[in-house]
């Protein structure tokens, strides 16, 4: 069973090695580079108002090929759970009951539950080298990159770092596999897989992973040295918002109240801030109103935590999938 | 005399449509049996109950003493179609093969590919449709079953190709006393190589016996136009037609039929099988004639 698997798989198999390779191959080449001018430009070792420093990093670190290193990666670990579910789990079930051929090999003698179970086993663990291989050399290469940019904590990013990329990759693998054995038609299969991944990859980082840690409340009082953003209104409404107090956190929200506790929206002052006004004028102005700012974030070393829960999660979703599809395999499939 | 197959009112429904209606059955071992019936009677219904692949609505079967499951040693199945993988090669067949059953015959396997000629480093999907009726054959009688079944095998292929394959079936059954099952929906494939018989026509089974007791019971009679049902009793009507002065009765009957007045007839295969087939038609519930 091990064989014939290996037989139907090796195609795939040796087009994600070679992928996997030519991904881990340029950052692990470029990668020592990259940290030593992390180091040289005293980035590495910066611990406060680094600001500066940042931005001179990121500046000298992202010349073409870095920029395009950093989008491959990241983006290969975006895109993996839908193409190990489209192009290894969609097809798995649906293309042998399309073809016909899930009564030749079903009457060998092999029950269903362990020609799935072998294949489950095969693909899936091929899934979760090739994830753990690229997101082990991504994780290392974007490190300085994330922490002079918006932070590896940035949904998007925190999804192709550490160990949930490998958990997204399985539940994408599995959900093809269901798909296609619920569908049992490839074309159509491939494609609602893509949509179902594409759904896990939007629902998991926006709705359900910041109930996963308990997020910090901070209220601060307004310091016009951090505003982030400063909007003013033709009619005297204004917005303003301040910096998270913790450099790369994930912010989930942030407002400014006034004086009565409500958010703060003006009305402002038209002399102080108005055309007549410069922007110091109605910065000074707005620290005189005694505003806080509210804010709700997690903050960069709750990271790997968040990661394990993550993939704790993903992995429980892959589990049950595998258990249901073992079970509609024996009642519903034929 | 054992049994292969034993069902008792085994019903098969896919949500409304019933492909499969209190069928109660004996099969007896040691037999090539002919399952015939048109296009949609329920053949592929009954043959995928029997090696498993699906699990009855309603009523029991067992094949070979046990509930019937996928992935038994004991039963081949060439499905219909013969699927095989059509990027694997012949020898890639014969590999799997002896890697997913514990029984398999190699030298069996082999030496069938070679007496058909066959390269084994030819992918599968590269294969005639004959060559790849063989090529299920071979995997499924390699595991050697001791029932095999066979879905329409030879539907898709021309009638040289028909009689070879229905040859090498008739040469391995005749030389390991192997049970055999095999549908279609033409009589005259059945007729060479079959010594019973089931007919199968709208979800139901209409006869089913020894093919010589089957040819020695049914008689057809003409004569002046009568009423059917004065025939008397023992003589099982299976079919009846009439013009103004003329009637013309298919009948079952044990006994022969002496009475001077009609004329009477053996009927080959064919005939009989088509006697119950448009018996099922008149009483309404499908054309199967107009489907043939």
């Amino acid at each position: 069973m091990i064989w014939l698997t290996w037989r139907q798989f090796r195609i795939q198999a040796w087009v994600a090695v070679v992928f996997a390779a030519v991904v881990a191959a340029a950052l692990a080449a470029t990668g020592p580079a990259l940290y030593d001018l992390y180091r040289s430009s005293g980035f590495a070792d910066c611990t406060a108002d680094c600001g500066e420093i940042a931005r001179n990093f990121t500046a000298q670190a992202t010349d073409a090929l870095n920029t395009t290193l950093y989008v491959v990666g990241t983006g290969a670990l975006l895109l993996l759970p839908g193409l190990v579910g489209i192009f290894w789990g969609a097809p798995m079930v649906a293309r042998e009951v399309e073809t016909g051929t899930h009564r030749l090999v079903w009457n060998q003698t092999v029950s269903r539950r362990r020609w799935l179970v072998v294949k489950l086993v095969t693909v899936g663990l091929a899934t979760v080298v090739v994830a753990v291989t690229i997101s082990a050399v991504v994780t290392w290469w974007t490190v300085p990159l994330d922490e002079a940019g918006p932070g590896r904590m940035y949904p998007a990013v925190f999804s192709a770092r550490g160990v949930v990329p490998i958990g997204y990759a399985a539940v994408g693998f599995v959900a093809g596999v269901v798909i296609g054995m619920v569908v049992r038609r490839a074309i159509p299969a491939m494609a609602v897989t893509l949509l179902a991944v594409a759904l896990v990859q939007a629902v998991v980082p926006f709705v359900v992973r910041e109930h996963l840690v308990t997020p910090v409340s901070a209220t601060a009082a307004f310091d016009p040295s951090k505003i982030e953003q400063l909007g003013i209104h033709p009619d005297n409404r204004i917005d303003v918002t301040q910096g998270p107090p913790v450099r790369g956190a994930w912010v989930l929200s942030n407002t400014m109240a006034g004086p009565d506790g409500k958010e703060y929206h003006g009305p402002s002052d038209p002399v102080k801030c108005g055309r007549a006004g410069g922007p110091q004028e109605c910065e000074q102005w707005l620290a005189g109103q005694n505003l806080r700012q509210e804010v709700t974030y997690i903050p960069p070393d709750k990271f790997w935590a968040l990661q394990w829960r993550e993939f704790g999660l993903l992995a429980v979703i892959a589990v049950l999938l595998s258990v249901f599809s073992l079970w509609w395999i024996q009642r519903r499939v034929a | 005399m054992s049994s292969v197959i034993t069902t008792t009112g085994l019903t098969k429904r896919y949500g409304r449509r019933t492909a499969l209606s209190d069928c109660t059955l004996h099969v007896p071992a040691g037999h090539v049996v002919g399952l015939v019936g048109p296009n949609g009677a329920g053949k592929s219904t009954l043959l995928q109950l029997t090696c498993g692949l699906l699990t009855p609505t309603a009523g029991t079967i067992e094949v070979l003493g046990e509930t019937p499951h996928t992935g038994s040693p004991r039963i081949g199945f060439v499905a219909q179609d013969t699927p095989v993988y059509g990027n694997l090669t012949i020898a890639e067949h014969l590999r799997f093969g002896a890697h997913l059953n514990p029984g398999w015959d190699q030298a069996l396997a082999e030496g069938r590919i070679a007496e058909l000629g066959l390269d084994p480093a030819q992918r599968a999907g590269k294969l005639s449709g004959g060559q790849r009726a063989q090529l299920a054959l071979t995997l499924a009688i390699a595991k050697r079953p001791e029932l095999l079944l066979l879905d329409e095998p030879v539907a898709a292929l021309d009638p040289l190709a028909r009689r070879e394959f229905l040859q090498g079936l008739m040469a391995y059954a005749a030389e390991h006393g192997t049970s055999v099952v095999m549908s279609s929906h033409l009589v005259a494939d059945l007729e060479r190589v079959c010594d019973h018989l089931i007919v199968l026509v709208n979800s139901r089974v209409r006869v089913d016996g020894d093919v010589e007791e089957l040819l020695g019971t049914h008689h057809r009679l003409t004569g002046p136009r009568r009423d059917p049902s004065t025939l008397g009793p023992g003589r099982h009507v299976v079919q009846a037609s009439h013009t103004d002065v003329q009637s013309t009765l298919v009948v079952r009957s044990t006994a022969p039929v002496d009475d001077p007045t009609w004329a009477s007839d053996r009927l080959d295969l064919e005939d009989l099988v088509l006697a119950y087939m448009t018996e099922a038609g008149a009483h309404g519930r499908d054309r199967v004639l107009e489907k043939r």
